[in-house]
């Protein structure tokens, strides 16, 4: 087995086959379903459980209201917790002083930097669970309140003092790469490059009878659950019980371990029922502050974020810049296809993967060209930093902004050649065997047959049944 | 006026995400033939702790309320990559595939020898073990189950974890790299209407065909699409966080816009059947596919109505007015100079 | 200050400050969480509960507001351990995924087909306009309802 803690980016490298990870004793003990089996067959052999439309196991709870999600646990001796965030979008922290709203009745305890063991999270390590010496974004944490209530916790946070030194900030990606721009961390704002090469496009183009070229844009979008960001932590034994929503408790677990300096199984991290996540609850923005909350004053502490925190302080996706430049056949072939990406990842890497942050530009470079066979592919991405919120994971990372590039493209180009939309999709469409620009072979390739489900169902007018 | 016009999208998209992502798995099996799943994989709200129970009870053979499960706890459970990167069906079925197998094998062993012949000529099914070409030799599961029990003494438990084999991370440069196992495919139509006087539009029919491999819970699957679908609507029509130096303007749902139940029509869903071969059961991903080709089929359906092309999302009424009075202005420009 | 109403059948007096809201008193003081808390400002429809039969907001009802009237919420809904017909047809067609609208959804259907017993699905889906749901699409949720109301008409 791996040690999931430390695996990174060391891969086997081994070659895929069927039977390639087998049950300790080789197939025989598994069960007889052949791969590839069609529905029915599985239906067949399973008594119906394989395909079977089961009601969700907890949807009697959730329709009788007796579902806990994390804002309905309580605890005695409870405390809440409340976040002061950053005054400016960029500024030095010269000074902060909680005397004040220490002195406020029902204040527990008030944390700054200094009362975290280790002040750095996430693969990268490069966010903090409270800001240090600098603050990038809005949302930036820089100190916590434990108190009695949630009103008492945010009067008190309005009266910790912090004094800052205000910074020049960048709030545009491509201002963010000129000479000259405010620097977020390092030495460049450009925190990520991903190419795709294969072929040659220029020859592709000098081949082409028509070249088409657009470009498009994606905002900063929010995942907008209807159950904001919670957990709650508590005290338990020689360690620390976290209760969190999040849909990566081990993560939870190895960060929350990591910041208090001590060794994960002294941590606990139970997943309580989700109100919603689509990737905007995979990261430690909550749990290492309520966890040091929790010991420091020896009592269970809840965080919530208000709506208003959501947009600013949780994190978003990434919005996408994009150029697409395709040349075509006059028959309609595809012949090449250059993309440049830029996508604006905020003030910080996300916390959310292995990758530390990197995947929205992975996946997108990597999906960005279509299912379409196309010969000279070139996709230029980057992702650079802006004084903004953390840019992550929200469905479908990257691959929304892109498809929605390529797709409205391929729209030009087909009316272009004056062809139906499915027609040309159909012509250049993937199938089984095709290898993608980055060199993978594809097969369980359903997106001819896709189109033509969806052809018939929707009755586009041009039946696409060939 | 109002205009009508129809669009598509098409999309591939990978399971799993990038990197390194095991799953793992306990089970133990009770000596009723019941069985408790202890899985790392966290449901978040998309049925991933349904379709576990369904995977793990079709492999050891048992009817599905014989099956229990614990999930997403670090101190019960082992370790998941995490609800992610459109992962758990693909990646977490086969760990509990794996496990159940294991604690499988001490009741197969007792079944063999009740039935007189090796344990590769057994099936199992509907809380039965049978001689394959022998059906009406069986035994009950509960009966072997308490055998391992008392007579074997020994407790059927297993152990798994599985991680997608072979994948290597892309090239920064040229990408190159087996990066993900596996794709799924969709496709995506949509047919609007636009009211030229005042840009709004309003998404009328949808259809969406999804290769999303094995489906082993049609109702969950269709209903994940259907979020999908809506959470591309919001981002092609009226989803975005309006920044000022840095500060959200609308970090509220008055503002910031999610299509409401009067903003999404029915959505047709059609799930093919295009079993994967390196997975438990032939699954592939459901999660995150749907709201990849939304926008666009709705935009695309927008120039189809109107003639007008959005590049720059969302859609919102504003642009669509000024997009319209734009083409007008230049359409009349060019009648007039070109007599 | 003493405030006396009912919650799901049963008579409730309490001393509270006149500014909490009904949601907090719900939740906190009423042990009642089935009805969630999602945005504070009552644009989500998460906290919707039934003041006399009324489609509510309860984040943006103060306490006193309800003096002397009947709150139901999704705790009062079943009776006698039996699940009311939407609820049940909110399982049988996999409304929910999430859970967390399911409350206010669910009770907002219920004062819909209270007014209107043979809604169409245009009425369904205007009378659930309030209640933002982010996983389902809302579409297995008018089929529930629909079939709920199928089951209601049966049953009169």
């Amino acid at each position: 087995m791996i040690d999931p803690a430390i695996a990174d980016h060391e891969y086997a490298g081994q070659p895929r086959r069927n039977e390639d990870t087998k049950g300790p004793d080789g197939p025989a003990f598994v069960s007889s379903f052949l791969r590839g089996d069609s529905l029915a067959g599985l239906q067949e052999k399973t008594q119906g459980i394989i395909g079977r439309s089961v009601p969700r196991h907890d949807a009697y709870q959730a329709v009788a209201g007796a579902l806990q999600y994390t804002e309905d646990l309580r605890f005695p001796g409870m405390l809440h917790c409340r976040i002061l965030r950053a005054r400016y979008p960029h500024a030095l922290i010269l000074r902060v002083d909680t005397s004040r709203a220490l002195d406020v009745p029902g204040v527990a305890a008030v944390i700054t930097s200094r009362d975290v063991p280790h002040n750095r999270l996430g693969p990268m390590q490069q966010q903090h669970v409270l800001a240090d010496e600098r603050v990038r974004y809005l949302g930036d944490p820089v100190a916590a309140v434990a108190a009695e209530t949630p009103e008492t916790a945010l009067e008190a946070a309005h009266l910790i003092e912090v004094e800052y030194r205000e910074l020049p900030a960048v709030f545009d990606p491509e201002e963010a790469l000129k000479p000259g721009a405010p620097i977020l961390h390092g030495a460049s704002n450009l925190f990520q490059r991903q190419n795709v090469r294969h072929g040659n496009v220029e020859k592709g183009f000098v081949e082409s009878d028509l070249i088409v070229e657009e470009s498009f844009r994606t905002p900063f979008l929010e995942h907008a659950a209807i159950e904001p960001q919670v957990a709650l932590a508590l005290p338990s034994g020689d360690g620390v019980i976290v209760y969190s929503p999040s849909s990566k408790p081990f993560s939870i677990q190895r960060e929350v371990a990591r910041a208090l300096a001590i060794r994960q199984n002294r941590v606990r991290v139970i997943g309580t029922a989700s109100g919603g996540g689509f990737g905007g609850k995979n990261e430690p923005i909550l749990e290492p502050t309520l966890a040091i909350l929790a010991l420091k004053t020896g009592r269970p502490v809840r965080g919530l974020f208000t709506r208003e925190e959501e947009f600013v302080a949780s994190t978003v996706r990434h919005p996408f810049i994009m150029n697409y430049r395709s040349g075509v056949s006059r028959s309609g072939r595809i012949l090449a296809r250059h993309i440049r990406l830029i996508a604006d990842t905020g003030a910080y890497p996300a916390m959310d993967s292995k990758t530390g942050g990197k995947t929205a530009l992975v996946k997108g470079a990597m999906m960005a060209a279509g299912p379409y066979r196309i010969d000279n592919v070139l996709v230029e991405a980057i992702a650079v930093y802006t004084n903004q919120p953390v840019a992550s994971n929200m469905r479908g990372p990257g691959v929304p902004q892109v498809c929605f590039a390529c797709e409205s493209h391929t729209e030009t180009i087909a009316r272009r050649l004056g062809m139906d939309s499915l027609e040309f999709r159909l012509l250049n469409a993937y199938q089984e065997g095709d290898v993608t620009p980055f060199g993978d072979t594809l097969f369980s390739v359903g997106l001819k047959q896709t189109m033509r489900q969806a052809a018939a169902a929707f009755g586009w007018a041009k039946e696409a049944g060939r | 006026m109002k205009k009508r016009g129809r669009g598509v999208g098409v999309m591939w998209y990978p399971t799993h995400p990038v990197g390194s992502n095991p799953s793992s798995a306990f089970a133990k099996i009770n000596s009723d033939g019941s069985m408790v799943v202890m899985a790392g994989a966290k449901d978040v709200g998309q049925g991933s702790t349904t379709v576990l129970a369904q995977v793990a009870a079709a492999c050891l053979g048992v009817p599905l309320d014989w099956v229990s499960m614990v999930t997403g706890d670090t101190g019960l459970t082992p370790y998941d990559g995490g609800s992610t990167g459109s992962r758990v069906t693909y990646i977490a079925s086969r760990a509990v595939e794996l496990a159940v197998a294991q604690a499988k094998k001490p009741l197969l062993l007792v079944a063999s020898e009740h039935l007189g012949v090796p344990v590769e000529d057994l099936e199992s099914g509907d809380g039965r073990i049978w001689v394959r070409s022998d059906p009406s030799r069986s035994i009950g599961i509960p009966a072997v189950a308490a055998e391992c029990y008392s007579k074997k003494a020994t407790v059927p438990v297993g152990a798994a974890s599985y991680a997608a084999p072979g994948l290597t991370p892309p090239d920064p440069e040229t990408g190159q790299g087996r990066s993900y196992p596996s794709y799924i495919y969709a496709t995506h139509m949509a047919e609007v209407e636009v009211d030229t006087e005042t840009g709004e539009v309003e998404v009328l029919r949808f259809v969406a065909a999804h290769d999303s491999g094995t489906i082993i819970n049609p109702l969950l699957a269709k209903g994940q699409i259907r979020g999908g679908v809506s959470m591309g609507i919001g981002m092609a029509l009226t989803e975005q966080i309006l920044f000022q130096e840095g500060r959200p303007l609308n970090p509220n749902f008055m503002d910031y816009v999610i299509p409401t139940a009067m903003d999404v029509p029915d959505i047709e869903v059609i799930l093919c059947d295009t079993p994967d071969p390196t997975s438990a059961f032939g699954v592939k991903a459901v999660g995150e596919a749907s709201v990849v080709p939304t926008a666009p089929a709705i935009i695309n359906a927008i120039y189809d109505a109107v003639g007008v092309r959005i590049y720059d999302l969302p859609a919102t009424p504003e642009k669509i007015l000024h997009a319209l009075k734009t083409a007008l202005a230049s359409s009349e420009q060019q009648a007039a100079s070109g007599k | 200050m003493k405030i006396s109403f009912t919650v799901n059948g049963r008579s409730q007096e309490l001393e509270i400050r006149p500014e909490r809201t009904l949601l907090e008193v719900l939740r906190d003081d009423l042990g009642l969480t089935g009805t969630k808390h999602g945005c504070d400002s009552g644009e989500c429809g998460a906290c919707t509960v039934l003041i006399d039969g009324e489609p509510a907001n309860s984040c943006l009802v103060l306490t006193p507001a309800v003096r002397g009237r009947h709150v139901l919420t999704i705790e009062g809904l079943a009776e006698d351990g039996k699940l009311h017909p939407l609820q049940q047809a909110f399982i049988d067609h996999g409304a929910l995924q999430c859970g967390f609208c399911g409350s206010g959804m669910i009770l907002s259907a219920k004062a819909l087909l209270d007014r209107n017993p043979s809604p169409s699905r245009a009425e369904v889906r205007r009378g659930l306009a309030g209640n933002l749901c982010r996983c389902s699409g809302y579409q297995q949720i008018v089929d529930a309802v629909m079939d709920a109301a199928d089951r209601l008409r049966e049953v009169r």
